[in-house]
């Protein structure tokens, strides 16, 4: 029995051992031969044009950037499939980043534009005054946002697949209401520092912030020719730091707003592509409430409360301005994608082809109503409606066909001009420059039109703020996206305005907005700026109405 | 008197003291967060109380007061509208119910903002002479 005891166990023993060399022998091959992949990799390598190939020169472009070109992680290795791979990702990346980036830029560049504009359409006394307004803004606004604003809006606004992933934004302060969960206000990213020193929010970072300063830019024209430039500058960075931010942080941050179709099944939640909502009636509802608590200039109302005409000094500044603003618009709404590869960012294309159809017929909805109610063009209105377009389009533009980004314009072009005539003689509101109408009215119709008619073709990645599907409106069979819609505007009217109208109450009190009647007369260059903006021009004499207007304040 | 050199140092100040307050805010967590935002609040104040105080050096402005409880009420029913808004979407399931309910309360926002707060500011305006 031993003898077979003994055989049998020395046989499972051998059959172990022998089994064992088999695994081991059929593993061997696989870890040593090169995969058909590979091997293809190292024959494209080495057919790729050599050095000497190179030094000859590539007119034709042909040779530049081969396989070569792909970083290797192991050159003993030689190039593998996860070396491409993770090349193509970085490609990825960094198309997205650069497309940001740059049309960051052009953002950036529109501050230029509103310079000319408001300064143009302002007296050449106050030019230097709100050129220097239209410049400090850029320098308060970038400040508060890097201090506190950006972390406000962005602090929690980690997945942004396009940009890497944004990981380091992960606190959202939140609270749960009704069941649900509500986002309020980002906790991280104050001065960029700790883990927000990372490549992707710095991109997100530049990206919002000149979004930012748009919106502050807007109240500068509307406040123009009156408004204290110490007040101004605190105001604006009040502004950027806290309240821009925290409507952004609700739209586009992770906040409540953008959660109203994960919550409430409101449609995809509030959607605004590139800020009608966010950047341009904040800063249209901010320069209301503004140009209520500092009131008219001096010589723009009758005693029987008819309005007078105060004209700008320069139409070709006006003109040019809404040209660079135009241009700026390229960055504002085709960048909003914050990307130009992968998750649907081909549309592009459309974003960009929109947002020239609305400016257009937005100039001619404008150009058409003055032309017949009073005879004659009226070039600076014919600007704002060129704006006017570009702002309705701007939360649609990502969702909506170009026929529909025509009649989106169109309307816009149409209103501003009814909008003007409301607040310039219904409201007794003095806003030289029509921001309010431009910004303000039309950032609202923005808003509304996304739920009339987004069309339901754009598809960003397969979901929008987190729900499956594509932006639809009420036109194309989603009533709930205009609810949703609804909700944003509400917010903009009852919470963005009352909240900019006390916060400004409270400069008014401590500061105080306006300037004193004397610095107004003179203009204020000289006693605000000490410098005027044009000194070698002769200054043609105020019309007589305002003079009077002026010796009456000077009396009282 | 327009602009000098007070409010150059005010403002100075001002944002000095919204970076240690940004600070503050930025490091709470650590012993030295709730330091730094005690000093920069009480550096916000003092600039905005040093601007208070040279306020009336700066001249008489072409305004007049206004009736302080209009313009409450006005920016009281800007931001009715919006809770009306905000509880209709609770109140309610049906989309129709939620899309009335907010046009409510965006009227009642509108009137707060284009009709009582103007008739407040223009009250005692100016130019009524």
């Amino acid at each position: 029995m031993k003898i077979v005891r003994s055989s049998c166990i020395g046989l499972c023993t051998l059959a172990i051992v022998l089994v064992l060399m088999g695994v081991a022998h059929a593993q061997t091959p696989a870890a040593t031969a090169p995969s058909p992949t590979t091997a293809e990799l190292a024959a494209a390598a080495a057919k790729a044009p050599t050095t000497a190939d190179l030094a000859k020169g590539d007119p034709g472009g042909t040779l530049t950037g081969t396989i070569n070109d792909v970083p290797v992680s192991d050159p003993k290795a030689g190039l593998t499939v996860p070396d491409v791979a993770t090349q193509v990702g970085q490609n990825k990346i960094a198309i997205n980043f650069t497309w940001t980036l740059i049309t960051g830029f052009l953002v950036m560049f529109m501050q230029a534009g509103f310079a000319m504009v408001e300064s143009g359409l302002c007296r050449v006394k106050n030019a230097n005054h709100t050129y220097m307004m239209n410049f400090m803004v850029y320098g308060c606004g970038l400040f508060a946002y890097w201090v506190l604003g950006f972390a406000i809006q962005m602090g929690g606004a980690a997945g942004n697949a396009n940009l890497g992933g944004l990981q380091s934004l992960n606190s959202e302060h939140a609270i749960t209401l009704f069941g649900k969960t509500w986002g309020i206000f980002g906790q991280t990213g104050h001065f960029l520092a700790g883990h927000t020193y990372d490549v992707g929010v710095m991109v997100i970072f530049l990206f919002q912030m000149v979004f930012m300063d748009t919106a502050l830019t807007i109240v500068t024209g509307s406040c123009a020719e009156r408004w204290k430039f110490l007040t101004f500058c605190v105001s604006s960075t009040i502004m950027g730091a806290i309240t821009y931010p925290l409507f952004a942080n609700w739209a586009w941050g992770a906040g409540w707003l953008s959660q109203l179709g994960v919550n409430n099944q409101l449609g995809k939640g509030y959607c605004d592509f590139a800020g009608s909502g966010v950047v341009h009636s904040v800063g249209g509802m901010t320069a209301l409430a503004v140009c209520l608590i500092i009131g008219p200039r001096i010589g723009k109302y009758n005693r029987d409360g008819s309005s007078n005409p105060i004209i700008g000094h320069d139409i070709s500044a006006v003109l040019i301005g809404c040209f660079i603003l135009a241009f700026g618009w390229f960055g504002f709404n085709p960048g909003s994608t914050l990307g130009a590869s992968a998750n649907g960012n081909l549309r592009i294309g459309s974003i960009a082809v929109d947002t020239m159809l609305a400016g257009c017929t937005g100039t001619f909805g404008a150009l058409l109503y003055m032309w017949m109610k009073n005879g004659k063009v009226d070039a600076s209105m014919c600007g704002n409606g060129l704006l006017a377009g570009l702002v309705a389009i701007t939360a649609p533009s990502g969702f909506v066909s170009a026929t529909n980004s025509c009649i989106i314009g169109f309307v816009a072009g149409v209103l501003v001009c009814l909008s003007c005539a409301f607040v310039e003689n219904v409201m007794k509101v003095d806003d030289p420059v029509g921001a309010i109408s431009v910004h303000g009215t039309n950032g609202l119709w923005g808003v509304l039109s996304v739920g009339l008619f987004a069309d339901g073709t754009s598809n960003y990645g397969g979901s929008w703020n987190g729900v499956t599907g594509s932006v639809t409106g009420l036109f194309y069979g989603d009533a709930s996206q205009l609810a949703a819609q609804l909700v944003g505007i509400s917010t903009l009217l009852g919470f963005v305005f009352t909240f900019s109208f006390l916060l400004n109450l409270v400069l008014e009190f401590f500061v105080g907005h306006r300037v004193s009647i004397e610095t107004e007369v003179a203009g204020l260059d000289l006693p605000e700026m000490g410098q005027l903006g044009y000194p070698e021009f002769v200054f043609k004499p105020e019309p007589d109405v305002l003079r009077q207007a002026e010796r009456e304040y000077a009396v009282a | 008197m327009a602009a000098n050199k007070s409010q150059g140092s005010f403002y100075g100040l001002f944002m000095v003291a919204l970076t240690v307050f940004c600070g503050g805010i930025a490091y709470w967590g650590e012993g030295i967060g709730k330091l730094l935002f005690v000093v920069g609040a009480a550096g916000l104040l003092a600039s905005l109380f040093g601007m208070l105080k040279i306020k009336p050096l700066e001249g008489k402005t072409a305004m007049k007061p206004s009736p302080a409880v209009m313009k409450l009420v006005g920016a009281g029913l800007a931001a009715l509208g919006w809770v009306i808004t905000l509880f209709g979407m609770h109140i309610t399931p049906s989309t129709g119910g939620r899309i009335a309910l907010a046009l409510v309360g965006i009227a009642v926002s509108l009137l707060g903002m284009i009709v009582v707060l103007p008739a407040a500011f223009n009250k005692n305006a100016v130019w009524k002479g």
